[in-house]
Formats: C-alpha cells, sequence, structure tokens
C-alpha cells in the first residue's frame, strides 16, 4: 500500500511533482504511466525516502519510508539499474545489501537464482548487459521478501524474453497479495502487464483506475460501419442523435452508441452493411490523447528552413 | 539465454521461502555491510597494498641516507639528535596521500556510481551510514598503519643498528611517534571521508582534501609572513609533525604543543564528519 498525499517536489521554480495524491492498492499491479520528464522517477524517489518533497507527504505499508525499521522488509525497489558500483561483482552487491538487514546467505543465492543471474554472479557488474543490470536491480529489490515492490522502467534493456519473464514475475507478485508499482512510458508494456493506471504528465495525475476504465474514459468507444446506404444510414443515426462523420464514400465513423443499436437501425429501415465493428481505442492511442498536453519533451521534425540551413553551413 | 531464464512458478515459491523470515536492520549489519562493500572492490587491495609498500620503502630509503648524513662533517652530529622511531615512520605523507584518496572514494565512489541509492534504500535514515564507513576507515587504516609501521621497523633495522638507531621498544619515545602515526592516518581518512560526503565529487575531494592536508605547507612555507605561519602551523602536516617526533628535532611550522596538537588533528577528522552528518540528513540522495 502507498500513499501520497499532496505530493510536491519542486527544483529552483521548476515543478517536477505537482501536489499529487493517489493510493496505490495491494493485490494488483499498478503502472505508472508517463512520457519522460513527468515526474515517474521523482515521485518514485520520494517514496524512498531518497528525495525530500517540497511539500505534502507520502507513505508505505503506512509509514514514512524511512520510518520503518527494517526497510527493505517492507519495500523492494529497482529505481535504477545503474545504482550499483561497476568494480563489484554481482553476489558482492547484493551481500552488501543483505548485510544490513541480516539476510541470510541462502536468500542472497536465492534471489540469484530467481533472476537468472547465476551464470554471471561472480562478474564484475562494470561488464554487465543493461538487461543483466536490470535482473541484478530487481534481485536486488526481492532481497528482503517486501509487502511492496516500485519498479522504475524495469523492462528498460529486457530481450523479449526478460520482458515476458518480468510480466509473470510482477503478476505473481501481485497475486500473493503484495503491492507492485511499476513505472514505464511503454503504454504497450503496460497494457499487459497492469491491472491499475496511474498517468503522469507535467508532475500532474492526468487518469487513475482500471486499464480498461482508463482507456474507454479518453475514447468514449466508438462503431465503424461501411455500406452502400452510407448515407441514408448517417441521416437514420443523425435522426437517433447519435454523432456520425463520413471519412470516406461508403463509410460512417459512429461514436456514442454500440455496434448493437446501429445494427438495429439499419435493420429496421431494411439497409445492407457490409461492415460493422466496433473500435475500442488501444491504451497507445488513449496515452496519447492524454499526454499529447503534458508531453516535456516534443520532437520536432519539421523540415528546416532554407535560411537554417545556410546558416549552418 | 539459458543461464538468463528463470521460472516464474519457482519464483513465486521462493519469494516466500522461510529464509527471510528474520530479517532485521541492525548497526551491527550496516557496519557488516560497509566492511563487504570496501573489502569486495579491487581498488581497496591495491590501496592498503601500496600504502603498506610505499610507506616501508620511504622509511628504508631515510634509513639509508643516514649513511649519507653521517658521511659530511657538517651533517654527522645531527644524528644523534635523530631519535629511529622518526626514521621508521618516515612514509607518513606517502600513507596520508593513498588514505586520503581511499577515504574520499568511500563515499564519493558511491554517488558516482548510483551505488548511494541502493545503499539508503537499505538504510534510509542514512546516519548509521555514515558512522559504519568511519568506522570501517578507522580500523582498516589503523590496521594498514600498524602493518607499515611493523614492516618499516624491521626493514631498517639492520641499517639503524649500525648507528646505534633501532627504537627500543621500552622507549615512550618510540610509542609516541608510532602511535602518531595511527592517530594522523586515521584522522586522515575521516578528513577525506568527510570532506567527500559534503562534496560528493571524486575529482573534487581528492583535490582539496590533498591540497589541505599535503600541498599548502609546503607552497605556503615560501611566504615568510607570521600570520601565514601561523595558519600553516594550524594546517594538518604540520600539526602532526609534532606527534611524529620526539621533540629533539625541530620541525619547521610545527609549533604547536603536543596537547594542542592533539586537539588540532582531531578536528580535522571531526568537524567534516560532523558538517556530513548534517548534510547528508538534509539533501536529497
Amino acid at each position: 500500500m502507498i500513499e501520497a498525499h499532496q505530493l510536491t517536489k519542486r527544483y529552483g521554480d521548476k515543478t517536477a511533482v505537482d501536489s499529487i495524491s493517489f493510493t496505490i492498492a495491494p493485490g494488483s499491479v499498478t503502472g505508472f504511466l508517463g512520457p519522460n520528464g513527468a515526474g515517474k522517477s521523482t515521485t518514485m524517489r520520494m517514496i524512498m525516502g531518497l528525495d525530500r518533497p517540497t511539500s505534502g507527504s507520502v507513505t508505505v505499508n503506512g509509514k514514512p519510508y524511512g520510518h520503518h525499521r527494517s526497510p527493505l522488509r517492507e519495500v523492494g525497489a529497482l529505481l535504477d539499474a545503474q545504482a550499483v558500483h561497476p568494480g563489484r561483482s554481482a553476489r558482492s552487491h547484493l551481500r552488501t545489501m543483505a548485510a544490513t538487514h541480516n539476510i541470510k546467505a541462502s536468500r542472497v543465492s536465492e534471489v540469484i537464482e530467481m533472476t537468472g543471474l547465476a551464470g554471471v554472479v561472480s562478474k564484475r557488474v562494470g561488464g554487465f548487459s543493461l538487461g543483466m543490470g536490470q535482473r541484478l536491480g530487481i534481485a536486488a529489490a526481492l532481497l528482503g521478501d517486501p509487502r511492496t515492490l516500485i519498479l522504475d522502467e524495469p523492462v528498460n534493456g529486457l530481450d523479449p524474453e526478460g520482458v515476458q519473464w518480468v510480466r509473470e514475475l510482477v503478476r505473481a507478485l501481485a497475486a500473493e497479495g503484495r503491492t507492485v508499482f511499476l513505472s514505464s512510458h511503454l503504454m504497450s508494456e503496460m497494457a499487459q502487464t497492469a491491472d491499475q493506471l496511474l498517468v503522469i504528465g507535467r508532475g500532474r495525475i492526468i487518469a487513475a483506475g482500471p486499464v480498461q476504465q482508463v482507456i474507454d474514459s479518453v475514447s468514449g468507444g466508438g462503431v465503424r460501419v461501411r455500406s452502400p446506404h452510407a448515407g441514408e444510414l448517417a441521416a437514420a443515426l443523425a435522426a437517433d442523435g447519435v454523432t456520425v462523420t463520413l471519412p470516406e464514400a461508403g463509410t460512417l465513423e459512429v461514436s456514442g452508441t454500440t455496434a448493437e443499436h446501429v445494427g438495429e437501425v439499419a435493420f429496421t429501415h431494411g439497409l445492407l452493411l457490409h461492415e460493422l465493428s466496433p473500435r475500442s481505442a488501444t491504451l497507445e492511442e488513449a496515452y496519447m490523447s492524454l499526454t499529447q498536453d503534458a508531453v516535456e519533451y516534443h520532437s520536432h521534425t519539421a523540415p528546416r528552413s532554407k535560411t537554417e540551413r545556410g546558416q549552418n553551413r | 539465454m539459458s543461464t538468463l531464464t528463470a521460472d516464474p512458478t519457482t519464483t513465486t515459491r521462493a519469494a516466500t521461502s522461510p529464509s527471510t523470515a528474520e530479517v532485521n536492520s541492525t548497526f551491527a549489519g550496516v557496519m557488516r555491510g560497509e566492511w563487504i562493500k570496501l573489502l569486495s572492490l579491487r581498488s581497496t587491495w591495491w590501496a592498503l597494498a601500496s600504502a603498506a609498500a610505499l610507506m616501508t620503502l620511504v622509511s628504508l630509503a631515510a634509513a639509508m641516507s643516514l649513511n649519507a648524513m653521517a658521511d659530511d662533517p657538517v651533517t654527522a652530529p645531527g644524528i644523534e639528535q635523530v631519535h629511529g622511531a622518526e626514521i621508521v615512520a618516515s612514509g607518513f605523507p606517502f600513507g596520508m596521500l593513498i588514505i586520503a584518496v581511499m577515504g574520499a572514494l568511500f563515499m564519493t565512489g558511491e554517488y558516482s556510481t548510483g551505488m548511494i541509492r541502493s545503499t539508503f534504500a537499505a538504510v534510509p535514515t542514512r546516519l548509521p551510514v555514515l558512522a559504519a564507513k568511519a568506522l570501517t576507515l578507522v580500523v582498516l587504516t589503523a590496521a594498514v598503519t600498524v602493518v607499515s609501521v611493523t614492516l618499516s621497523y624491521l626493514v631498517t633495522m639492520a641499517q639503524l643498528s649500525r648507528y646505534d638507531l633501532v627504537p627500543a621498544l621500552d622507549d615512550p619515545g618510540t610509542w609516541r611517534v608510532l602511535g602518531g602515526s595511527v592517530y594522523c592516518l586515521t584522522a586522515a581518512a575521516l578528513f577525506s571521508l568527510g570532506l567527500g560526503t559534503l562534496l560528493r565529487s571524486t575529482a573534487a575531494t581528492v583535490t582539496v582534501a590533498l591540497t589541505v592536508l599535503l600541498l599548502l605547507p609546503g607552497t605556503l612555507s615560501f611566504v615568510t609572513l607570521d600570520w601565514v605561519q601561523t595558519i600553516v602551523s594550524y594546517l594538518p602536516l604540520p600539526a602532526s609533525s609534532t606527534l611524529l617526533t620526539t621533540g629533539t628535532t625541530d620541525v619547521p611550522g610545527a609549533d604547536l604543543s603536543t596537547h594542542a596538537s592533539l586537539v588540532v588533528v582531531a578536528a580535522y577528522a571531526v568537524v567534516p564528519i560532523v558538517a556530513a552528518a548534517v548534510a547528508l540528513r538534509r539533501r536529497d540522495a
């Protein structure tokens, strides 16, 4: 359980996290979604007590992180796969963390087995690939058998098999009743992994709730119809107060109603249909629509003007 | 890829295994964690080995140079003023150089690599980390100094015996100099650790630490203003010099009494550590 109350972080006059409040419930996987620079990592660092909130508060399992007597037992975190000294072996890294909580060597071996690091555990971390670094970070997060897991971009740099593994791992952990909070800027990954979504943009919560609900709240659904009698059908639907657009001849985009209703209207008017397909927005579309105003760094792909090119020479 | 494959079903079972039944954060645990951290880096072993080697070799060189001193009629009478322990401990500045760098890296290495986030995730109250690092460093510095001094004593013995200068183990002067070495090197290590916690950057910390510890007394000795010389006498190396001699030889710049030197050297350790503790509590990691 993670509870944030009007959590705010300002760096100088830049507000990274702007008075956000949320509750992350145990027993499910909550995805923390947002573009780069939206405030995901800053929020997670405040949860972990690494950064001090400018105002507001956040608790994990009922207490601020720093007030737990044995914090690794409460919370396991992967905040940054690079939070490791490259000159140390993977096993030594885990041993240094395990030692602080008197965690047995057998548990260190367990998390090494679990994360598939057994073959590289004596190698120095500096030579690890990004994917192995992620696995080591996840191993460290699991060390204390924590009730709450916080994973910042856990699938970054993992191969497809690794991505699959993380997905199954977090689902299994949530199924055991743990709180799992993971961030990503990859909406497709969230669609397959998370039960709940917390969407953040420019330091503010844009949307929160079950994954499908968040998607529906943005798209509102829609129906695509192809018919040789498109014009008549459009008129019949418009009479029912349904919004209809004609993107091309013979095709209708209907919103604000169901496919069943469109079918019934066509039937009662004796109109032939070639296609009747309900369209649910993908998480990707929902995400783009949610965050288009909240993207911190837009990419500008517009062609350069002649004068600019001239100046560059 | 088979080595990196993990079965999620075993994961779940293992995650609730009884081996995590007794998980408790204690200061002894934090100490052990810091101990593993320091000893699991190759650079630590290189630093310790080179500190011991350099201090031993320099003491041997100092002992050999007694020959030249004895051959010159001008300097020959000076040999009687020399205490054998001063020769044994003469590698001190080289030890200081390496120990100071090691002390700095112990903390700045955490910041430069990002390890500090893992460290503070495990110990969010932070101060136990600083305390454990300080204690670990004190133990290791004292140990390497004792080893170096012992080695120096052994390798200089033959040469010193020619001049009847082998430091007597029942002579308080001997223990003053050898104890002073341990005391001052430990202080230098803590000075760097505190400075490293405040500055976080390895380059900045090493530069400032070595300037204050080793460079300033030499460069400022050319400035013959009284007030500058007073400042110089309070710098770590001149203040340590008082503790590293038996008082019969005159060390330039070392004008403090024994008690004042003990206090000044301790201040170089305590003040940065206290400032570091305050900063550590307040700042974002």
